[in-house]
């Protein structure tokens, strides 16, 4: 048994080292004649998997594939490689390393999370690798190597609160948000902006993180007899809201559902009582927009997509959308590309048409993709556009495109 | 058969030397995931302590961990000049303190509602976690400084591994030592029959604590490890999740067997690690390999080899 012991010890750190002598060498990082390699660590497990999945398998893979069934950029293919990292940010750091110094990546495009982007945050830019894109809304700038993808939640919240005083000319006006980070990022911000119209959250209520019951709150928001009432939630409590409003017979209130639950998911969920909600939209409708840049999404995501789910939705056209924009990023820096060139090739871009979200633009001080949304009312189950493009410039709506 | 006391030696620091010498012919990659193994060898070590020698079943020991690697944060990006070593021993101590703590109203806990009380500690650990932001960073969470003793700052997966790996094998052998001592051979007595122990004098209420306070002690060094090795803490990290794969490792490794700790946690890890580009595949993979183990090796992979021994001579 002794010798048992040892041998098997023995022979379990050589095995180990076995497994982990795996090199590969390559002249440029990522970069070969043929190929480039680009990737990411995702939810492919855990509470995002149905996001993560669709975003890599649908998005990035499916536009990626039709690109490459054209002959790729520049004469190389785009590669890609993924690993699940389950929204842990130990799993994202070990899969972050992983593709920088194993897989040797050219730059990481589309991670997802908040907890999980954030914690590779700092290695990446040590190490230099471009963080393309990530699919989280907590401001993230003044790095060089960052990129960052869709409109950051304040900047949502100042544009919906700005909207509902000065064009719909309501003053009393309450919010329902998760008492977490995510939830601040949304008050805090709303409260600042109200509060320059002379007004503030008339009602201001919380819910803890995977609460079940909201009646309390509910009641609160209701008896406060508010124009409108802010709901910062995660789809799960955000249904549980509309029911409870629905059950307790809550009508002259307008609900505005913020940040991420403006999402065909979410209104599935509540059961048909979802119906003349508000939100902001940060994209055009996936299934019903008849955009040719829309259309065309979905032919590419039905032919190329990877995923055994191909219905439409707005994780995938983000993949897709960033996938072209890389593309496009990779096109300008030619057929020598280098990280810094493709950076600066990214910042080069100016007034980008993609025919769904109004134009991009970068400098080398700007690198938010997107920093604006349209309203939108829930009407038989389908979000429909009650105004057109917006953002806020110096604290004033402007509309776009 | 006995192997002779010059071969035990020989073995012993041959593996030690292909060990310490193995950075210098890996990737970088590679060498991490060697720290981040053997942190978790040490809490699915820790986890054994109580649950494989003791018989406790403990469901929160990510909770230990996350105690461990804050306190290590906090005191690192606070007090710059303490020595690592004495950080490590800090979180541990915290750490071990609040296990003891914890082990003393489970005493009146017995089987599955032990289980339970310690699942519940974890959940409340993060909780806490999230809510007290002005020390922890709550959702923020929180950027953790290099470690350094003195001058030298340990500031690479490389270094890391020269500081990562002494601790555990240091670790791995007092545990070895206290397992084969009369701690020990009380832990086991407990976890074979509580009232046969009684009997012949051991005080179930000291030796139940003092397991819970060994195995959190354990969990929380290798929680500041973690801090060191990962650089960025939040409440995200430690779920219940991750509580279930430390009882996966000891499980699969080999309850009550310090090998077995170790074992456990590098195939557990290995195979997580393997299996994460398989996407959501794995998920899949990772359940059906559990049910194997569990349907041929019950005794986990060191129970296994003992009986196949038994077997064949």
């Amino acid at each position: 048994m002794q010798k048992l012991r040892y041998l098997s010890t023995f022979g379990l750190i050589v095995l180990v080292a076995l497994f982990l002598t795996v090199s590969d060498v390559k002249a440029e990082v990522g970069v070969t004649d043929t190929s480039i390699l680009v990737g990411c660590s995702n939810s492919f497990s855990g509470p995002l998997v149905y996001p993560g999945t669709q975003l890599v398998n649908n998005g990035l893979k499916g536009y990626f594939g039709y690109i490459n069934a054209q002959g790729g950029v520049n004469g190389r293919k785009i590669l890609t490689q993924f690993y699940d990292d389950g929204y842990k940010p130990q799993n994202a750091v070990a899969n972050s390393k992983r593709l920088v110094e194993q897989d040797k990546v050219f730059a990481i495009l589309a991670s997802q999370g908040t907890g999980p982007v954030m914690a590779t945050v700092k290695y990446l830019t040590q190490n230099k690798v471009p963080l393309l894109f990530p699919f989280q809304g907590v401001p993230l700038s003044g790095q060089k190597t960052i990129f960052t993808s869709f409109t950051p939640y304040p900047n949502q919240s100042e544009l919906v609160v700005t909207w509902l005083v000065k064009v719909k000319g309501f003053k009393r006006i309450g919010i329902l948000y998760q008492d977490d980070k995510y939830g601040y990022t949304f008050r805090d911000p709303g409260q600042k902006m109200l509060q320059k119209f002379g007004l503030k959250w008339v009602a201001a209520e919380s819910y803890k993180r995977g609460a079940k019951d909201l009646s309390a709150q509910v009641a609160k928001l209701r008896k406060a007899n508010l124009d409108a009432v802010l709901l910062v939630a995660t789809p799960p409590p955000g249904a549980t809201f509309l029911k409870e409003a629905h059950k307790q017979g809550w009508k002259n209130t307008r609900i505005i559902s913020s940040g991420p639950l403006t999402d065909e998911k979410y209104i599935n969920l509540t059961g048909g009582v979802g119906e003349g909600v508000w939100g902001l939209s940060l994209w055009p409708d996936p299934v019903h927009s008849q955009d040719p840049a829309v259309v065309e999404y979905r032919e590419i995501m039905q032919k190329y997509g990877k995923d055994r789910d191909k219905t439409p939705n707005r994780y995938s056209l983000y993949g897709y959308f960033y996938a072209k924009l890389f593309v496009e990023g990779l096109k300008r820096a030619g057929k020598n590309v280098t990280r810094e060139s493709f950076i600066a090739a990214l910042e080069g871009i100016k007034d980008w048409e993609s025919g769904m979200i109004p134009p991009v633009s970068f400098s080398g001080t700007n690198h938010l993709t997107q920093n604006s949304g349209f309203m939108v009312e829930v009407q038989q189950g389908v979000f429909r556009p009650i105004s057109g493009w917006l953002t806020l410039k110096e604290g004033t709506l402007v509309p776009l495109k | 058969m006995q192997l002779s006391g010059k071969w035990k030696i020989l073995s012993w620091t041959g593996a030690l030397v292909v060990l310490l010498i193995m950075p210098l012919f890996l990737g970088k990659y590679s060498v991490f995931l060697l720290s981040l193994l053997a942190i978790y060898a040490l809490v699915s070590l820790g986890l054994n302590l109580l649950m494989g020698y003791t018989g406790q079943i403990a469901a929160g020991h990510a909770g230990f961990l996350a105690i461990g690697a804050y306190v290590t944060a906090i005191f690192t990006a606070n007090f710059e000049w303490l020595p690592c070593p004495v950080t490590l021993l800090l979180a541990g101590t915290i750490s071990g303190i609040i296990g003891f703590l914890l082990g003393i109203p489970i005493l009146r806990l017995k089987g599955f509602y032990i289980a339970m009380a310690t699942l519940a500690f974890g959940v409340v650990v993060s909780e806490i976690i999230l809510q007290w932001s002005s020390l922890t960073g709550g959702d923020d969470g929180f950027s953790v400084p290099a470690a350094r003793i003195g001058g030298f700052v340990f500031d690479s997966d490389f270094k890391l591994f020269y500081l990562i790996i002494p601790v555990t094998i240091i670790m791995t052998l007092l545990a070895k030592n206290l397992v084969n001592g009369y701690i020990g051979r009380a832990f086991i007595a407990l976890r074979e029959s509580e009232i046969a122990a009684q009997t012949i004098g051991v005080d179930l209420a000291k030796y139940k604590t003092i397991a819970f306070a060994i195995s959190a002690f354990y969990t929380g060094v290798a929680g500041g490890l973690f801090a060191y090795l990962i650089t960025y803490l939040s409440p995200d990290a430690f779920t219940i999740e991750l509580s279930i794969d430390f009882i996966a490792m000891i499980v699969i490794g080999g309850m009550g067997s310090i090998l077995g700790s170790i074992i456990g946690a590098v195939i557990l890890t290995g195979m997580q690690q393997m299996l994460a580009g398989l996407l959501d595949l794995q998920v899949l993979i990772f359940g059906l390999s559990l049910i194997i183990f569990m349907i041929f090796m019950p005794k986990g992979i060191v129970g296994m080899l003992s009986d196949l021994r038994e077997r064949f001579s």
